[in-house]
């Protein structure tokens, strides 16, 4: 539908049409109410069987029948149809017969003998046996447009036979059908566009919520997401891992528009979801590459940064898949660019012929880590004026810089509020390591050891909910893990031992053996040790009151901390989960 | 776990098989504390116990002491090379009479 306009048309005198005025007031209520038809109907079809029966009716013909010309504009289909042969789902090729040619010409047509008439379709009568005299016929059309035709077939009076008046009154009202049709479809095709933007609409409210939520203000990470249309194919993501670091992701799908959204809602999804058990970024993008490029649609990729990020230390390790350099801003104001070591998702499966996609590490000691799209760079800040890399560098540096949300979305408004639509989608987020010093290195923390530190090889992970009939299955997982790191059978009843009584602690005491939660166990394996990790997710718990007991009072409980420390090389509290919990690090080394 | 009581030689003999952890070990207190006030000495058998845990030595230490109280004898007999493990990293290896068989349990106290 081109033209967005509603048309109006030119109605000929009444002494063009050779009528009387009565006639001619009671043509124009019959304009009225047609065009008042096609504008309260939600079905076209009824409008035109109406309007086909009053034209019928008006120009005192025996039967009527309307046809329009079809999407392809090769046929003309009989929409609506009354009198004595009911022809309804007739199907002619747009130059058949008089109504054919009446389209065909744009003008219309009286063929009063129609056994004369060359153009006569002889194969209606021929299947309904009525024998047809004369034909009035008169084109629709708005300004040029062609709509179809009304073709009346003999006249009630005068021997059956139309008459020039007649036609003059066919045109008139085909001109006002024409006119109510194209009107109802165009209001039609505004309902459909109204209901395809509410279902993007709906699309644009499912993709915010697969970006996390904003965290705590002490929340080390932001980010910030401005789509260029409803739906992005842009996102980002963080949420904390079991062992208290924090993953992150920022991707740029390839596109725009639904397809993009749709893929970029995948690739989150699977992120997520893998991420929390998977926590190497390169292992995981390696394992995420395999799955979008077995189910993505051809042609269509991702480019992506996942890392892993430890609050308690500032250590960060992070994959590139071929996405824009994240960049690290140095406490001393000087920028690094990480640049891709790796191709986008969804190029090619396996294409390292590795299991794993290449990382990076490094300590952001106390400096800020940025990782964005390409729209916040090619972002226009003017006319024909980007933010750039420079530009962008600047905002971060700029003095006085206010705390990372602000600053984010400062970034986000530069470029959304420069008035024109946005040519990509924004999106930017931060890790401020400065933040997490401050608000979670305390002193008495930052001599702990942190999650980074125990970087090993994750032999066995389980979790379970913290109740007492689970610890048998915890104590069989730890023993057999125990045995295959080598560990004396002492050791290893030691091992099952002490893992046995902390669990015990957490059921007893950080959930108050009510049973609500879980209990999860990463059982690591270092050359020169083994590592228990033991979380809970429950209120922290004030660690000065966990204390071994005092050996000369005999009484019963309290054993299992002492128990613990006896048998166990290093037994730590570390820094509290960012999202909450406990987490207890137990070191048994292994005797070279 | 599982526990069987019978009277050998004037004693209460309770003994134990499988795991007392915190799952179990209100069972074992319960069945230890039923022989108190009996009269007779109490000799726990945990030759068949594969892993107690700082519960399992907890009713032992309780029973112990009501047995005191109450004026009976109480010897653990047989003990298992990792409940003995247990005792010793509890220090308790000394608190409680532990003999290597119901007779020489029998003999410890009567």
């Amino acid at each position: 539908m081109a033209e967005g306009n509603l048309t109006t048309l030119e109605v000929p005198s009444g002494k063009d049409l050779g009528v009387s005025s009565s006639q001619i007031h009671s043509h124009l209520e019959l304009l009225a109410e047609m065009g008042q038809s096609f504008a309260s109907t939600g079905d076209l079809n009824e409008s035109l069987y109406k309007a086909v029966e009053r034209i019928t009716e008006s120009v005192d013909a025996e039967g009527g029948a309307l046809f329009l010309i079809d999407d392809t504009g090769a046929y003309l289909d009989c929409l609506a149809c009354v009198g004595p042969t009911e022809i309804t789902g007739l199907r002619l090729s747009h130059d058949q017969g008089i109504v054919g040619h009446s389209v065909q010409n744009n003008e219309g047509r009286i063929v009063r003998d129609v056994s004369k008439d060359p153009n006569f379709h002889q194969g209606v009568d021929e299947q309904t046996g009525h024998t047809t005299k004369s034909i009035l016929c008169a084109p629709m059309s708005v300004k040029g447009e062609r709509i179809g035709a009304i073709e009346l077939i003999n006249k009630r009076t005068n021997d059956g036979l139309f008459d020039s008046n007649d036609l003059n009154l066919l045109q008139v009202l085909a001109s006002s059908a024409a006119l109510a049709i194209l009107n109802a479809r165009m209001s039609a095709a505004l309902v459909e566009q109204e209901r395809v933007k509410r279902e993007l609409e709906l699309a644009a409210e499912i993709q915010r919520s697969l970006l996390p939520e904003d965290g705590d203000i002490d929340f080390p990470i932001k980010g910030v997401n401005l789509p260029a249309r409803t739906v992005s194919g842009d996102f980002y993501d963080f949420y904390p891992l079991d062992d208290g670091r924090i993953a992150f992701t920022l991707g740029d799908v390839s596109g725009k528009g639904m397809n993009a959204a749709l893929l970029m809602a995948k690739t989150a999804s699977l992120l997520r979801c893998l991420g929390k058990s998977i926590k190497e970024p390169g292992r995981l993008l390696a394992i995420v590459n395999d799955e979008i490029c077995e189910t993505a649609t051809r042609g269509m990729f991702v480019t992506l940064v996942h890392g892993v990020y430890d609050p308690a230390c500032g250590y960060v390790r992070l994959a590139n898949a071929g996405h824009e350099p994240p960049l690290i801003l140095s406490t001393d104001g000087t920028f690094k660019a990480i640049d891709a070591e790796a191709p986008p998702l969804g190029i090619a499966p396996s294409i390292l012929g590795e299991e794993s996609f290449p990382e990076t590490d490094f300590n952001l000691d106390d400096g800020k880590l940025f990782v964005f799209t390409d729209g916040v760079t090619e972002g226009y800040i003017a006319e024909n004026v980007e933010l750039g890399i420079d530009g962008l560098k600047d905002i971060l540096t700029a003095p006085d810089a206010p705390a990372m949300a602000e600053v984010l979305s400062s970034i986000a408004e530069k470029i959304g509020g420069f008035g024109n639509a946005l040519r990509d989608d924004v999106t930017i987020i931060g890790i401020d390591d400065e933040l997490a010093a401050h608000t979670l290195r305390t002193p008495d923390l930052n001599s702990k050891p942190s999650a980074t530190e125990l970087l090993g090889e994750e032999l066995m992970r389980l979790r379970v909910s913290a109740k007492a009939n689970r610890l048998r299955l915890i104590r069989n997982a730890v023993r057999e893990t125990s045995e295959f790191c080598g560990f004396s059978k002492t050791d290893v009843g030691d091992i099952v031992l002490a893992v046995d009584e902390a669990c015990q602690n957490v059921i007893r005491h950080a959930y108050g053996g009510k049973g609500i939660g879980d209990i999860s166990i990463e059982l690591r394996q270092r050359s020169d040790a083994m590592i228990v990790m033991i979380r809970d997710f429950a209120d922290p718990v004030d660690i000065s009151k966990v204390k071994p007991r005092d050996l000369d009072d005999i009484r019963p409980g309290g054993l299992g901390t002492h128990l613990i420390q006896e048998v166990m090389d290093e037994v730590d509290f570390l820094p509290p989960p960012i999202d909450g919990g406990n987490l207890l690090r137990l070191v048994k080394k292994i005797k070279g | 776990m599982q526990h069987e009581t019978s009277e050998k030689g004037g004693a209460l003999v309770i003994a134990f098989s499988g795991d007392i952890d915190l799952q179990t070990s209100p069972d074992a207190r319960k069945a230890l504390l039923a022989e108190v006030g009996k009269g007779s000495p109490i000799l726990a058998d945990l030759s068949g116990v594969g892993y107690i845990d700082s519960s399992g030595v907890a009713s032992l230490v309780e029973c112990l002491q009501s047995a005191k109280k109450s004026g009976q004898k109480f010897a653990l007999v047989s003990v298992s090379e990792s409940a003995l493990r247990v005792l010793q990293l509890a220090r308790l290896d000394r608190v409680f009479t532990i003999c290597d068989t119901i007779d020489d349990g029998i003999a410890a106290v009567s």
